[in-house]
This record gives C-alpha cells, sequence and structure tokens, in this order.
C-alpha cells in the first residue's frame, strides 16, 4: 500500500498554487491528507503532482466581520470544533463536526478539505447546505461564490473546476437553534443517515427552517416540502407530523451492504423527528 | 509469586516504542517483496508476462509457481481432519488455476516496496474466469459446478449418541432454530511478515516472523524444501497479536525463504492491510439447524444439529478443526447424553480459512444458548434457571462428551459448573430488576453458560539456565504474541527457585536456542507452558540442593531457597548462592567431580534444568458464565451493551491481572464479531471488504465496563500447578449472551439469528416483515 | 521521483531526511532513521499505530507525506519516552495492565499525551473520545481508560481541581 510516484510542490500564495495546479495534467491540491492520502495508499488517486495547500496563511483562519462568519478552507476541523466564535456564530457546523472522525484526524483534516472531498456520507456538506453557507472558490479567472447547495453536485463532485481551490466559506450567523444526528455503525464513522436540522421560531411563528439529509444519496438532500411546512405550521407537534410524513424518501438512493436503501428510509422519519425535537430542546441559542 | 498481580516486564519496551517487530528488523542488502495476487475468485491463468516489470530500474525478480522446485507439494494439514484432504491442499503460488482473491501468483523482489508495487502494476496477467462457487449452499447444491474433481465438498462426518430420536418423541416440548455466524477474521493490528536471509556457504536459512508453532512450521519447511531442521532458524521476534490465525503455515512461509535462497539476497515481505484481508485466515462462516427437546421441569434431552461450515477454496493447515471442535463440543457444560450432529465441511471461492479465538466454540455457543433461552420460554421458565438444571455436576467429573475432534476424546477434567453459575449470577444480580427502557429504548438482559476446552498437548518444553553470575533464564517451546508470557513464566519459576521473576529473562520462539516447542494456540501457555517452567525449576532447585548439601556439609531437607541463595533453613548465615553453584557446576570446574584417574566421565552440566512435558489429549476444561444487560433503540436500531460480566473457572490464575486481561479483551473482540466484523463477498465471489473504513472494529466507545470475575474453584486434575486456559473463555460466549439479551428486549420470540447485528438487522427484528 | 531534502525537528532535535515525494512520515522516520516506535498498522488512516505527535497534537503518521514535515516539529514515541523508564502515562498503563501485544502502545501513549496536553483532568468520555481513533485488538480499551483516569486522578490532586473539566 504504497502511493504511486508523484511530485510535490508546497506553494505560499494561492496564486502560486492555482499556477501550479494550471501547470500539470493531473495536479491534485492536498489538505489535510485525510481523504486523499487514504486514496492514494490503495492507489485510487494517482496524481502527477501534489499541491500542497499547507502553507498558504491566507487559506486558514477564523474570521467575524460584519455578521459574517469567513472560515478559511485550511482551517483544521480541531479548529473550528473548539471555536467560540463558531460556536456562537454556527452551532449546527460545532454539532456536525463532533461526529467527525477522531481528534488526530481533525487535527488535521481541514473544514475545506470535507467539502471538496464531498463524501456523499460525510458531515459537513449538510451542515454546509443546512447553514446557507457560501464557498469561495478561486481560480485562474479570480474568484467566484457558490451557494452550498449548488456546491455539492454528486458523489465526491463539486462545483470545483478542475485547477480551482476551495479558499473559504462563508456564514451568515445561524438562524435559529439546531441539531445533528446522525446513525453511523460507530461513533467517529461517516453516517448510515445523516440529518443537520435548523429551525427559527419567533413569536410562536417558525420563521426560517432547514432540514437536510446525508448519507442518503450522491450528495445531501434538502427536504423542501418539509422545510415548508415549518415555516407554515410551525414547530408544533402537528406540524411535524405532517413533516414527517412530507420528507423525500424516494430521494434514498445509497443501497450497500453495511446498510439497504429500506433500512435508511425508515431511518429517516425518525431521526427527523429526533433532530427537530433535539433542536428545539437545545439551549445553544446563536 | 504464583497468584500475584505483577507487572509485566516486558510492557517497559512496548511503551517506550522499543518492540521489535518484525518489520523493524533489517538486514544488509535486504530487498523488500510484494506478492501479487489474484484479482479473480475463480480463473485460469491464460498468460502471464512480467518483462515490462523485469526492466523498471531495481527490480530484481518476478517469481513465479515455476520457479519453485518441481517437487514442491502443497502446504500439507498439520492436524488430523476427517477423511483425506489431499486434493485440496493449496500450492504456495497458483500454478494454473487461481480459487479466491487473494491468492498469491507472483513475488516480485525490489530495492524497496513502493518499487515492487510499481512493478506489479506492469504485470500482464490474462484470465479466463471458471464458475464461482459463491458460498456453502452453492457448493451443496448438485448443480454447482466443480471446483475440485471431487466436488466441492471437502468432508462429511457425524456423531449419534444415545437415543435422539426416542428423546423427540417423549419430549415435552421441542424447539427448532437456524443460526448463521459471518466470515470474520482474527485481525491482530500488526499484520503478518518475513525476513529471510540465507548463508549458502554454510546452508544456514535464518527466518524472522514465524509465531505461534515455529519448530511446526520448520519442520514443514524442512520437509517441503528437501531441507535439513537444523539448517533452518525460525526466530519469534515481538508479535502484534495472533488470536490463532497468524502463525499457521502460509504459503508465504514457503516462498519468501525459498526465494531469499534463490536471490542470495535477503527478502523482507511486510503484508499489509488489504493483502491482510484477502489472505490471511478467515474464520467462523457456519450454519447450525439445531432441533432441541426438553422435559416439563426443564431437563433438556436431546440436540440435534445440522453444521454446514464454509472453509473456502482450500483446505489449510488447520484443516477442518474449526466445524471438528464445534461439532464435538457443541453440548455445551449441559449433561446430554442424547446428541446427534452431521457436519460438512463446504468449499468456495473465498479465502481459505483457520482458527480464530474460541475456534467453533462461538459460533456453536450462538446457536445453542439461543435454542437453550427458547426452551426455557416455551416452558415459561427463569433462564437462569433452565441452565441449573442442566449443568454437569461437580460428581459426573470427569465428563466424557462421547465426541472426538482431531483425535481427542472431548472430556472435561474438572469443575463445579453449579459452583461458578452461583456465585456468577448473584454477582451479576441475575434478578434485579432492569432499569426501565426510555422512550424507544428497550432494555434487555442475557445469559449463556459454556465450557471452553483449552490447554491441548501434544507436548511442551522449557529449559531454566543460571549462569555462574547467578543470572537465570527461562527457554520455553511456548511462543507469544502479546500474552504476557516473559512475566508469567518467570513467576512460576520464581515460585520455585526463590528468585525474584524479574530478574529471569525468557527466551521463546525461536528454534536455534530452543530445541523442540509446541508453540502456543488453544489457551496452552498457562497450563502447558508453565507447567514445564515449573518442572525445569524443580529439577534446577534439587540439583542445587544436592549440590548445596555437599558443600554446605548439610542435608539436603534441612536447606531451603531463599533470594537467589541455598540457606541452611535453621541457620540462615549458613548459605551458598545460585551463583557459586552455577560456578561449581559449570563443566570443566574440579570441584565435585575431581579428574578421573582412568576413563573420561560424565561432567557437570550446568545449574539447569530441562524437561518436555507431555499432556493429556484431552487438555481442560473451563467453564465460564456470560451476563449482560442491553439497550436497544427500537427506533434506530442502535444497540448499547450497558453492562458485562464474564466469569470464569480457570482452576489457579498464575497473574489474576494477565487472567482478567485475557477476559476483557475478549469479550471485546467477541463484540466486534457480534456486532460490527463481516468480511463480506458478494455473489460472484469478489471481497467486499478491503480496508478498516468497512471492517469495523470496535473502538473505545462501542464497549461497555467489562467485569471480570475469576474465580479458581476447580483446579485441573491434568496438570500439577492445576491451571486451566483462560485466552477464550472471553470471546467465546459474547454473540451467544447479546443475542439472548435482545430477544429478551425485543420480548416478541424475535430472535437474532444472523451475525454481525447490524442496526439494520435489529431494526428487522423490531418490525418484523419491514 | 527523485528524493528531495526535507528538514524539520524531530524529537527535538533538527533532522535532515532524504525522500521520495510519496514516502509517508511514518515511513520516513521508521526507514531513514530506524525509530520503529511509530508501528503501521493499516497505512489507510484507521487504526492510530502510526501517531505521531505535530506540535503537541496526536495526527495520524501514515497520512501525512515526509516533504509535508519541512520546518515542523515532530515527536515520535522514542522522543515522548523518558531517558530511562517510563513517563507518567506509560507507567500507569504498565500499572493497569494497559496493554498485551503492545503494537498499540505507542499511538496510545501519544494520544494520551495529546489529550492531557489540553486536559490535564478528562473525565472518562474524554478520555474514550481521544483514544477513539485508536484500535486495541488486545486489552478492549478498559484498562487503557483506566490507566488515562488515574493519571487524571494526579493532576488534579496536583492542581487541587475539584471537578473533572471536560
Ligand atoms: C479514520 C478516519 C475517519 C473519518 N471519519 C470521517 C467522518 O466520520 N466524517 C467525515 O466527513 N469525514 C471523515 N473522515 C475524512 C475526513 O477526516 C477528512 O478530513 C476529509 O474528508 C478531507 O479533508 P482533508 O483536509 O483531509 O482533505 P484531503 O484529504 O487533503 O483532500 C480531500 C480531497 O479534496 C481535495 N481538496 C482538499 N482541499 C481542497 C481545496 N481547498 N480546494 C480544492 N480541493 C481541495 C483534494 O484534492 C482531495 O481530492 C475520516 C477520515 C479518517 C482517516
Ligand atoms: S497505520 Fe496510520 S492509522 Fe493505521
Ligand atoms: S495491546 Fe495489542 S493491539 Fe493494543
Amino acid at each position: 500500500m504504497k502511493p504511486a510516484p508523484f511530485d510535490y510542490e508546497a506553494p505560499t500564495t494561492v496564486a502560486d498554487a492555482l499556477k501550479l495546479l494550471g501547470s500539470h495534467e493531473d495536479a491534485r491540491p492536498i489538505a489535510g491528507g485525510q481523504s486523499l492520502v487514504p486514496m492514494l495508499a490503495f492507489r485510487l488517486a494517482r496524481p502527477s503532482l501534489l499541491v500542497d495547500l499547507n502553507r498558504i496563511p491566507s487559506l486558514s483562519g477564523i474570521e467575524e466581520k460584519g455578521g459574517v462568519l469567513r472560515i478559511g478552507a485550511m482551517t483544521r476541523q480541531a479548529k473550528v470544533l473548539a471555536s467560540d466564535v463558531v460556536k456562537r456564530h454556527a452551532p449546527l457546523l460545532v454539532q456536525a463536526l463532533e461526529n467527525v472522525g477522531h481528534p488526530p484526524t481533525r487535527a488535521r483534516g481541514t473544514i475545506g478539505g470535507s467539502c471538496a472531498h464531498a463524501d456523499p456520507a460525510a458531515e459537513l456538506p449538510s451542515a454546509m447546505i443546512a447553514l446557507d453557507a457560501t464557498m469561495v472558490i478561486a481560480g485562474s479567472g479570480g474568484e467566484r461564490r457558490v451557494r452550498a447547495d449548488d456546491f455539492f453536485i454528486g458523489a465526491f463532485e463539486t462545483a470545483l473546476q478542475p485547477g480551482e481551490i476551495l479558499v473559504a466559506l462563508e456564514l451568515s450567523k445561524q438562524q435559529g437553534v439546531s441539531a445533528f444526528l446522525e446513525v453511523s455503525a460507530r461513533k467517529g464513522d461517516f453516517g448510515i443517515v445523516t440529518v443537520a436540522a435548523r429551525v427559527a421560531v419567533k413569536d410562536g411563528r417558525c420563521i426560517d427552517a432547514a432540514l437536510v439529509l446525508g448519507g442518503i444519496a450522491e450528495r445531501s438532500v434538502r427536504c423542501a416540502e418539509a422545510e415548508r411546512i415549518l415555516k407554515e405550521q410551525g414547530a408544533t407537534p402537528k406540524a411535524i407530523d405532517a413533516v414527517l410524513a412530507a420528507l423525500p424518501l424516494d430521494a434514498v438512493t445509497m443501497d450497500s451492504r453495511s446498510a439497504s436503501a429500506a433500512h435508511r428510509r425508515r431511518l429517516i422519519p425518525e431521526l427527523c423527528r429526533r433532530a427537530i425535537e433535539a433542536a428545539l430542546a437545545s439551549q445553544v441559542t446563536p | 509469586m504464583i497468584g500475584q498481580r505483577v507487572l509485566r516486564v516486558e510492557d517497559k519496551r512496548f511503551l517506550r516504542g522499543e518492540g521489535r517487530y518484525v518489520a523493524d528488523i533489517a538486514l544488509p542488502f535486504m530487498r523488500e517483496a510484494y506478492v501479487l495476487r489474484s484479482p479473480q475468485p475463480h480463473a485460469r491463468i491464460v498468460s502471464f508476462d512480467a518483462s515490462a516489470a523485469l526492466a523498471l530500474e531495481g527490480v530484481d525478480a518476478v517469481y513465479t509457481a515455476a520457479d519453485l522446485p518441481a517437487s514442491l507439494t502443497p502446504i500439507p494439514c498439520r492436524i488430523p481432519t476427517h477423511g483425506d484432504m489431499t486434493p485440496f491442499l493449496q500450492y504456495p503460488l497458483a500454478r494454473d488455476v487461481v480459487r479466491f482473491v487473494g491468492e498469491p501468483i507472483a513475488v516480485i523482489v525490489a530495492s524497496s516496496r513502493a518499487l515492487a508495487e510499481d512493478a506489479a502494476e506492469l504485470v500482464a496477467i490474462e484470465f479466463e474466469p471458471l464458475p464461482v462457487v459463491a458460498d456453502a449452499k452453492a457448493a451443496l447444491d448438485p448443480a454447482t459446478p466443480k471446483m475440485y474433481p471431487p466436488g466441492n465438498i471437502a468432508t462429511q462426518w457425524g456423531f449419534d449418541l444415545g437415543k435422539v430420536d426416542d428423546a423427540f418423541a417423549q419430549a415435552d416440548i421441542v424447539v427448532e432454530k437456524s443460526f448463521s455466524i459471518q466470515r470474520h477474521s482474527a485481525m491482530p493490528l500488526e499484520t503478518r511478515g518475513l525476513i529471510a536471509s540465507y548463508d549458502k556457504a554454510r546452508s544456514y536459512l535464518e527466518v524472522w516472523g514465524p509465531t505461534k508453532v515455529p519448530h511446526t512450521n520448520r519442520a514443514m519447511l524442512a520437509r517441503m524444501l528437501g531441507m535439513r531442521d537444523g539448517d533452518i532458524r525460525f526466530a519469534e521476534p515481538d508479535v502484534g497479536g495472533s488470536f490463532g490465525a497468524r502463525g499457521e503455515f502460509y504459503p508465504e512461509d514457503i516462498f519468501i525463504p525459498y526465494f531469499a535462497i534463490k536471490l542470495g539476497k535477503p527478502i523482507r515481505w511486510i503484508e499489509d492491510r488489504q493483502e491482510h484481508f484477502a489472505s490471511i485466515n478467515h474464520s467462523r462462516e457456519c450454519t447450525f439447524q439445531v432441533k432441541a427437546s426438553a422435559t416439563k421441569d426443564g431437563r433438556i434431552t436431546a440436540f440435534d444439529v445440522v453444521l454446514v461450515a464454509d472453509l473456502g477454496a482450500y483446505i489449510r493447515t488447520h484443516g477442518d478443526v474449526v466445524p471438528s471442535h464445534a461439532a464435538a463440543s457443541f453440548p455445551g457444560p449441559y449433561a446430554i447424553r442424547n446428541y446427534r450432529v452431521a457436519a460438512t465441511a463446504a468449499l468456495s471461492n473465498k479465502t481459505p480459512s483457520g482458527t480464530l479465538r474460541a475456534p467453533g466454540m462461538f459460533e456453536a455457543n450462538f446457536a445453542r444458548e439461543q435454542i437453550v433461552d427458547m426452551l426455557a420460554e416455551k416452558l415459561g421458565m427463569d433462564r437462569a434457571e433452565i441452565r441449573r438444571r442442566n449443568l454437569i455436576k461437580p460428581d459426573e467429573m470427569p465428563w466424557y462428551v462421547g465426541t472426538q475432534s482431531v483425535n481427542r476424546p472431548t472430556l472435561f477434567d474438572s469443575g463445579d459448573f453449579p459452583g461458578l453459575f452461583e456465585e456468577s449470577v448473584s454477582r451479576f444480580g441475575w434478578s434485579t430488576p432492569l432499569p426501565k427502557g426510555e422512550g424507544p429504548v428497550r432494555r434487555g438482559r442475557g445469559i449463556v453458560a459454556l465450557v471452553e476446552p483449552s490447554g491441548f498437548g501434544p507436548f511442551e518444553s522449557a529449559r531454566i539456565e543460571i549462569d555462574p553470575a547467578g543470572f537465570a533464564t527461562i527457554f520455553t517451546g511456548a511462543s507469544n504474541q502479546g500474552q504476557g508470557h516473559e512475566t508469567m513464566l518467570p513467576q512460576v519459576a520464581a515460585e520455585v527457585l526463590g528468585i525474584a521473576h524479574d530478574r529471569f529473562r525468557v527466551r521463546h520462539g525461536d528454534t536455534a536456542m530452543i530445541p523442540y516447542g509446541g508453540g502456543s494456540y488453544a489457551s496452552r501457555t498457562a497450563v502447558m507452558g508453565a507447567n514445564a517452567v515449573h518442572r525445569a525449576a524443580l529439577a534446577v532447585k534439587a540439583k542445587a540442593l544436592a549440590a548445596a548439601a555437599q558443600m554446605l556439609q548439610a542435608k539436603e531437607d534441612e536447606l531451603a531457597l531463599d533470594d537467589g541463595k541455598v540457606i541452611v533453613a535453621a541457620n540462615p548465615s549458613r548459605f551458598v548462592t545460585l551463583a557459586h553453584i552455577a560456578r561449581v557446576l559449570t563443566p570443566g570446574n574440579a570441584e565435585l567431580v575431581p579428574a578421573p584417574k582412568d576413563f573420561i566421565k560424565d561432567d557437570h552440566d550446568g545449574l539447569t534444568g530441562e524437561v518436555f512435558l507431555r499432556a493429556i489429549p484431552s487438555g481442560t476444561a473451563v467453564f465460564s458464565v456470560h451476563m449482560a444487560d442491553i439497550a436497544l433503540d427500537t427506533g434506530t436500531g442502535e444497540l448499547k451493551v450497558e453492562r458485562y460480566c464474564v466469569s470464569g473457572d480457570v482452576g489457579r490464575a498464575i497473574n489474576p491481572m494477565i487472567v482478567e486481561g485475557q477476559l476483557v479483551g475478549g469479550v471485546v473482540q467477541g463484540i466486534g464479531g457480534a456486532l460490527l466484523e463481516e468480511l463480506a463477498y458478494d455473489e460472484d465471489g469478489n471481497l467486499q471488504t478491503g480496508s478498516f473504513a468497512d471492517y469495523l472494529l470496535p473502538s473505545s466507545h462501542e464497549v461497555p465496563r467489562i467485569e471480570a470475575l475469576v474465580v479458581e474453584k476447580a483446579k485441573s486434575i491434568s496438570n500439577d500447578l492445576g491451571v486451566k486456559g483462560c485466552g477464550e473463555i472471553g470471546i467465546s460466549g459474547v454473540a451467544a449472551v447479546l443475542a439472548n439479551a435482545i430477544a429478551h428486549a425485543l420480548g416478541t420470540g424475535a430472535r437474532p439469528t444472523k451475525l454481525p447485528l447490524t442496526t439494520e438487522r435489529l431494526l428487522d427484528l423490531v418490525e418484523p416483515g419491514s | 521521483m527523485t528524493a528531495r531534502n526535507v528538514s524539520f525537528t524531530l524529537n527535538g532535535k533538527p533532522a535532515t531526511l532524504a525522500v521520495e515525494p510519496r514516502q509517508t512520515l511514518a515511513d520516513a522516520v521508521r526507514q531513514h532513521l530506524g525509530l520503529t516506535g511509530t508501528h503501521l498498522g493499516c497505512e489507510h488512516g484507521v487504526c492510530g499505530a502510526c501517531t505521531v505527535l505535530l506540535d503537541g497534537d496526536a495526527i495520524r503518521g501514515c497520512l501525512m507525506l515526509a516533504v509535508q514535515a519541512e520546518g515542523l516539529s515532530i515527536t515520535t514515541i522514542e522522543g515522548a519516552s523518558p531517558p530511562e523508564g517510563l513517563s507518567v502515562i506509560q507507567d500507569a498503563m504498565q500499572r493497569h495492565h494497559a496493554l498485551q501485544c503492545g503494537f498499540c502502545s505507542p499511538g496510545m501513549v501519544l494520544a494520551l499525551e495529546s489529550l492531557f496536553a489540553h486536559t490535564p483532568c478528562p473525565g472518562e468520555d474524554d478520555i474514550r473520545e481521544a483514544i477513539s481513533g485508536n484500535l486495541c485488538r488486545c486489552t478492549g480499551y478498559q484498562p487503557i481508560v483506566a490507566a488515562a483516569l488515574s493519571v487524571a486522578e494526579k493532576n488534579r490532586a496536583n492542581l487541587g481541581a475539584a471537578a473533572p473539566s471536560a
């Protein structure tokens, strides 16, 4: 299990990194390496050149400015998990991260790497969608911004074009309370089904809601109809029943030895109910 | 010393990172090997072209079966089997047909492992696929194409004891159920590996990495290559776990040494985890169809069992030992005289199989103990009570089950099963109410009783040497994969010799230092290895006392051993040190053996003792009770093991800390086998689990607090020390007790009959029909 | 690919190695420096046997390339062990019989070093989480957790803290 040979460069600016990525046929960025290096070891990935993003200072850091939280793509998952600013500003992100891997993988693994990798069972994409995050992408033509919901396209497929780099995620202050729940074989594993739930209640009315399922299809699935019901009817027990009846169960396509599609389908309503209830019961109000 | 919780002497080097495992050894001019394995489950090799690989700079050789001696036989079984296994044995490298994904086809030797892997990608092999036998069910279907001329069944056998049909006819109740146990494996944290180096001029082959049964394997290698035993040294380094799978005589154990001879340079092969999944012995895959009967008052009257095991593509060194043990010991700790079993060892295009800690027993317990619960349910009887009524009683010992496995009678030497059972039940609080489940959570409690045969022979060796500086060394024929032999064996010797345990060194697993050795399997080291050390220590003691008696002008029975000295018990100021005695007993020393006047005669032979112990074939039997409380989330199928208690009557615990460690570690390995681990194949014979991301081991989060109750009630009558093996009782009952607890939580009569118990399977039980 | 030089601080001392870019940090310290206490149990990031410390944090030695270590500070088990004897954590592990084959032990020691560096008095949940990415096939984790709790207990006594800080 030794990787196939490749070349390696460690630029210090995004511009240089973009140049290097553009210069090689099969160049690929490496962030925390927690997904890429195993793929190299299995020779499932065979880049000609690895462009290391770890030496580009501008890609790391957490910064709140004008109500928008900007998290550099190279910020380690452990840093985000421990960040008070993130906890205040976007608790759902912290709730999701608690389910991602283990301390040593979070010490290296990055927020951007997880999003760029876009594993269909990963937690962060769902959290990003539920938080209406904006993904900031740099390419040879400059920077562009993509809504999280448009960024995640399919299994291991994102809006990133070859040669582009995800540079940051931008989050407005989280609307409402939230919870992130999942069923996985072991704690720290990718989820069989994950649910990110966010509910904003004001004066007894539900003013905003997000319900995003992960692990069930090529990419995370936003439950638009269920969200609409929540917003229309409020987060009452009756509304929740209606929400559970309106979940997009036919979106489930993941069917594997570890969990059949039918199993994932029956977990969804149960997890959604628990997630909404947990969100409503949670003390963390951003 | 015996019986004390002595800290382990080997820990220091392991904790400091100074353990020396096989991958940590390097030799001058050493080359690295990569084994090119079959990607096909069943295929004819049509062509093989390694020219591009050989053209790569740094690649020394690409060896195939054609490079092995033409006279080379397949790898034989080392254990008696039911019937002739010759047609199903594996050649070290595939000749023209491959029969499982992972079967070795070629060996690439290069200056680095990475380069060898680069070269492997350049080897072009053309295969012609052959029909695949996907599993035992297919193997048993006469319509399935044959893998071998005799067919897809390796062997069938059975027992029919007592009057099974009469028992069923007269029974008050009968229950019936089928159970299936999934393929999984020992999965030690260290993968396998070997380094072989050959000194051609001196005809001396040295191999580092073998373990478990190095002497047996050396003899097999010598026979297969036509070499002398004395031309080969097998040396066991530190070993990162075996649990039954590592250290069998694998194909690599033949071709890596042979190609090192051929190349004329040392070769190191370190298996990677991906290879490990496909090439180490798999285990456990089998099904049981069980029928049992009982009387109204809960007396179990008969078991009727159909056992089918899927042994994979070849029969390996272990033969059919796993289903053989399961068939022989199925009745467990119960006094049952009517027992019938029909066993089949089927072949399929999957990795061959061998033992895994509690071979056959983990499987049989899973089936039998659920059947016992079903009888209790049907009778409306407490589940502890039905067991109580059927346990073999102390006055029935020794108990002969009436079966044999690998030519050994299934015989329980001693035991107070009811005694330990009651102690376990009351310690756990079997009848205390379970906490109520909250919301969707339902709680359940399970109990199982089991007996684990252990400590098999045939023999073990030990030599103890005290050198003229007074340092003591134990040479043991037992091998060590992490069990703590370097502490436990000195404790035994210390007890006899009055030398602190940490002043001994222990040498093991090296055929150059140890002429004969049995090795480590079937929880045998405490039984065989420790008893051998005990007797060797007694021999040293006798010698020391005899010499000291002369030196001190005292009678032997006035002397005692104390802190490295022989003292006159009544007057400890009169003493002679063991170092001094060792100097006196050094060959050539004139004291006590004056020079002969006429003819040469026997000289001193050092302050040493050497023994070769022969064991009774049936070994010892360890009784154990497992109890667990679980919480099942009926909304998600998630299972939490909340409490676990395992007890074992080990006869005598040489080091209770080590015994408890074996029990607790065994339980957690069993939790893996019960809930998480599976080597899964698709219908086409492709291995689906090739990484630790899909073959799941228990982590620190998945395991409960485990209470280990070690008792020393029933000394084994088969050995001086009265010890019984403790290595396997921890794992043996785990799947069974969790299944029983789950069925209890469900309370609907539904039962987990198929392992592993994934959230999906558990939720299926909660919502039948969904 | 040709080898290139990488310089970093290893166990407190400067080190320079010539490595191929594809070589992992774990392979490099093992093969070039003979620091074989860093074990390889899977080479794909799951078992934790290869754990090393990067600026004090436990990371996977098999998931970092050696070339990436340029200028960084790496500690292996050899560097985390005192010149003689055992560290506090190592000693607690021996006392609690927290190892059998020892293959996972260097990684466990370093995972716990990293935990205690951040959280001197962890509770059981913190400990289980800290070692959740380190597989042990022998001990069942219970004695490892007990060992770590005993260190936490000692730290609490020394710090005079009353409750476990989570
Ligand atoms: C034992 C273990 C358990 C894990 N458990 C989980 C889990 O439960 N949930 C989960 O979600 N993940 C899990 N992971 C994976 C997670 O840890 C990784 O961190 C994450 O998937 C990738 O992040 P990374 O920074 O390591 O990226 P890398 O591995 O370096 O890169 C991943 C991919 O993204 C690309 N990439 C990375 N950064 C950028 C960028 N800024 N711009 C463009 N492309 C980029 C790379 O080219 C590569 O293709 C686990 C990993 C391990 C080893
Ligand atoms: S060897 Fe690195 S995690 Fe297993
Ligand atoms: S002690 Fe063997 S793997 Fe942990």
